[in-house]
């Protein structure tokens, strides 16, 4: 695998470490050790995944998301100090699409990251050419798109699937960890808020009122369905 | 009832009571004694003045029964105060009386009066004559009879009576006076005895703010001015506690912080040390294996400990949002499979749902089992989900050593060693730590030693109903209904096939 990761992170020893086991697992990676400069390596150097400290001196983790979400959707894996509520809500409420809770063992960082990559594997060439439509939008499996009256929805890829996940299956409920398990890879307990913040952002690029949803729909106490056509 | 009112009501009327009993009774007493010794000295100079002046006067022959019929002596006598007499001339027979009715008097006056009148003087006696109160004065004539003049005492009797009637009426006024009295300063004693019980209500019920109102110069404006110093005190100590509790917070997530740092460098470091540990030469080889164990040995430690700072400040609690029905024979059958999967299960075929949050029943019940892998190693361990409603149980048991019973009350204890030696590979947090997400979940922890030996440790959970067949949530579906379980966990976690 020859995907390039940019690993933003202000400590030294985390930073080299790291560095270090993800060439080891074959990646190629490039670092930055705070907010502005890892985001002006983004814009040069277009990575394919970022891997990103929350805490980091001139701007925040946080803020160097929204700003990557606010031009492009390339993956973005947090880094976060603490597994605390609201640092993992706030990040991936920032755009992040994934969080590895410090410390981490490189194993682990390198199965989130390839899960993660997973994801971004681009277009699949068996899905059907021809859009498909769910309500008012349509869903382009092989360009990995999604449109409304002709208008592109910018989707991340983690939004992308998670929408494809449910709208196979039309009616169907997949509970929190059946989509943690699908769109994220976790195979045992992911982190359910993961899934609950990305339906949330979801809905807020493809429903029309995001607070009285009529696509995604939950059902109380087992997950998420799509709406039957 | 022996409050301070009726102690204070009950006194003062006593001493009411007394002063007035003691007055009373004295003053009648003495009212009593002067109107009979003035009565006496007047019936006894009436008596004096007829012996030696009136009867000679009128009978300078002699007293005898004859002349007396005729002479109206006794109506002089009668004249000269309402005097009744009787004459008694000691010769066995009845005696001349002035009324009739005394006719029988003679026979009730003591003996002591005879007897004095025998000797010559003037003798008395207080009695009842004709069913009247009367005083009676004897004297001799001469040689001749005895004469008794019988003085009416009435008037005596009367004002006593009156006196008695006034003394009373006097003794009850006084003593509603007391009660009332009684009551009025009782009032004023206890209106800031009771704004202080109300205030030191308020502050035992966390107004630390309360104060007793102060003012006047009294016993009570000390005792105010006092409540409010030792409440003033109060309130500075718990507030320097507060901050010092702060202080003790901000420096558990300030050491938490600054560990953290280190502690992930470290994790990932002896991490890709051991993906490389084939590469190293055999003296190097074993110091780096020691190495990645410990650091692991650390970072359980340290993660144990930031949960643990978490509980103490409060910042872990359920949200409703993440109380989920859960089937517990399926959330227990997932986490023994990845925990301890040599373990028995013994799973209920209906499912047991409770609302509960998995990850916390992760923690809970991995928490236990890895107690039991440490330190009951290589023992057989059985898993049971039992549910007895309205609980359900989760209960695991090993054949290990078990705990001695007067560690058992201790075992969820922060760093409780029931065995110096059984702690190798666990931070001595774990239960601790399980016990805390029990009770977060309303549930608690039980440990006991098994029959046969070996410790069991049981969690329990309020159950919150069953589901239909048909509407399982996810977690059930890898589980028929009606399925009897009683095999070894095995595989993979509970999860459906995509």
């Amino acid at each position: 695998m020859d995907a390039r990761i940019l690993l933003i992170e202000d400590d030294p020893s985390i930073r080299e470490i790291t560095a270090i086991g993800l060439r080891a697992a074959g990646f190629e990676v490039d670092t930055a050790a705070d907010g502005a400069a890892g985001l002006e390596r983004w814009r040069r150097a277009a990575p394919d995944l970022v891997l990103l400290d929350v805490m980091l001196p001139r701007m925040d983790g946080l803020e160097v998301c929204r700003e990557i979400r606010r031009e492009s959707t390339t993956p973005v894996v947090m880094l976060t100090a603490r597994g605390d509520t609201i640092d993992v809500v706030v990040g991936l409420e920032a755009g992040a699409d994934d969080y590895v809770k410090k410390p981490f063992e490189m194993p682990e960082l390198v199965a989130r990251v390839r899960a993660a990559l997973r994801r971004t594997r681009g277009s699949d060439p068996s899905a059907a050419a021809a859009p498909v439509p769910f309500g008012p939008i349509s869903i382009d499996l092989a360009g990995r798109s999604v449109s409304r009256d002709g208008r592109e929805i910018p989707l991340t890829r983690t939004e992308f699937d998670l929408l494809v996940e449910l709208t196979q299956r039309p009616g169907q409920v997949l509970s929190r960890d059946q989509l943690l398990d699908r769109v994220w890879g976790y195979d045992y307990l992911g982190d359910s808020r993961l899934v609950d913040v990305a339906i949330g952002r979801l809905r807020s690029k493809i429903e029309a009122d995001p607070v009285n949803p009529q696509l995604i729909l939950t059902v109380r106490g087992s997950g998420y369905k799509a709406a039957r056509p | 009832m022996r409050g301070l009112r009726t102690r204070l009501a009950v006194a003062l009327v006593a001493l009411v009571v007394v002063t007035v009993v003691t007055i009373g009774v004295g003053t009648y007493l003495f009212v009593d004694a002067r109107l009979r010794v003035s009565l006496l000295a007047d019936a006894q100079r009436q008596a004096q003045f007829n012996l030696s002046i009136l009867v000679p006067e009128r009978m300078p022959s002699g007293v005898t029964r004859a002349a007396l019929e005729d002479d109206g002596l006794t109506d002089a006598f009668r004249l000269r105060g309402d005097v009744e007499a009787i004459i008694d001339f000691r010769d066995g027979e009845l005696p001349h009386v002035s009324n009739l009715s005394l006719l029988r008097t003679l026979d009730d006056i003591p003996a002591s009066v005879r007897a004095g009148v025998e000797a010559g003087r003037l003798g008395y006696a207080w009695m009842a004559a004709a069913g009247k109160p009367s005083l009676v004065v004897g004297g001799r004539y001469g040689q001749g009879p005895d004469f008794y003049f019988v003085f009416p005492a009435e008037s005596i009797e009367a004002s006593a009576e009156q006196l008695r009637l006034g003394l009373i009426a006097a003794a009850l006024i006084a003593i509603v006076l007391a009660l009332a009295t009684s009551r009025v300063i009782a009032r004023g004693i206890l209106r800031p005895v009771d704004s202080g019980s109300a205030v030191a209500a308020r502050i035992a019920a966390g107004d630390l703010s309360a104060r007793v109102p102060t003012g006047g110069a009294d016993e009570f404006a000390r005792y105010a001015a006092e409540f409010n110093r030792m409440a003033d005190s109060l309130t500075s100590t718990v507030a320097r506690l507060e901050a010092s509790e702060r202080q003790n917070q901000r420096f558990v997530a300030d050491v938490s912080h600054e560990l953290r740092t280190p502690l992930t460098a470290l994790v990932a470091e002896a991490s890709v040390i051991e993906a490389g540990l084939d590469d190293l030469p055999p003296g190097s080889r074993r110091a780096a294996e020691l190495l990645v164990a410990d650091v692991r040995r650390l970072r359980l430690l340290v993660d144990d400990l930031m949960e643990l700072s978490r509980f103490d400040a409060r910042a872990e609690h359920v949200e409703a949002a993440a109380l989920e029905p859960v089937d517990l024979g399926s959330t227990v059958r997932s986490i023994v499979a990845s925990r301890l999967p040599s373990a028995e299960l013994r799973i209920p075929h209906e499912p047991v749902v409770v609302d509960a949050d998995v990850r916390r029943l992760d923690r809970i019940v991995g928490n236990i089992l890895d107690n039991a892998r440490h330190h009951a190693p290589d023992s057989a361990v059985v898993v049971e989900v039992l549910v007895e409603p309205p609980i359900a149980l989760v209960r695991v048991a090993d054949r290990g050593p078990g705990v001695a019973p007067e560690a058992l009350p201790h075992l969820f204890d922060r760093f409780y060693k029931a065995d110096a030696s059984r702690t190798r590979g666990s931070s001595g947090l774990g239960l601790a730590i399980a016990a805390e997400h029990a009770a977060l979940l309303g549930g608690r922890l039980m440990a006991e030693n098994r029959d046969g030996g070996g410790l069991a440790v049981t969690l329990s959970l309020p159950v919150t109903r069953s589901l239909p067949p048909g509407h399982s949530p996810d977690t059930l579906a890898d589980q028929p209904a009606g399925r009897s379980d009683t095999a070894p966990a095995s595989g993979k976690p509970a999860r459906p096939a995509p």
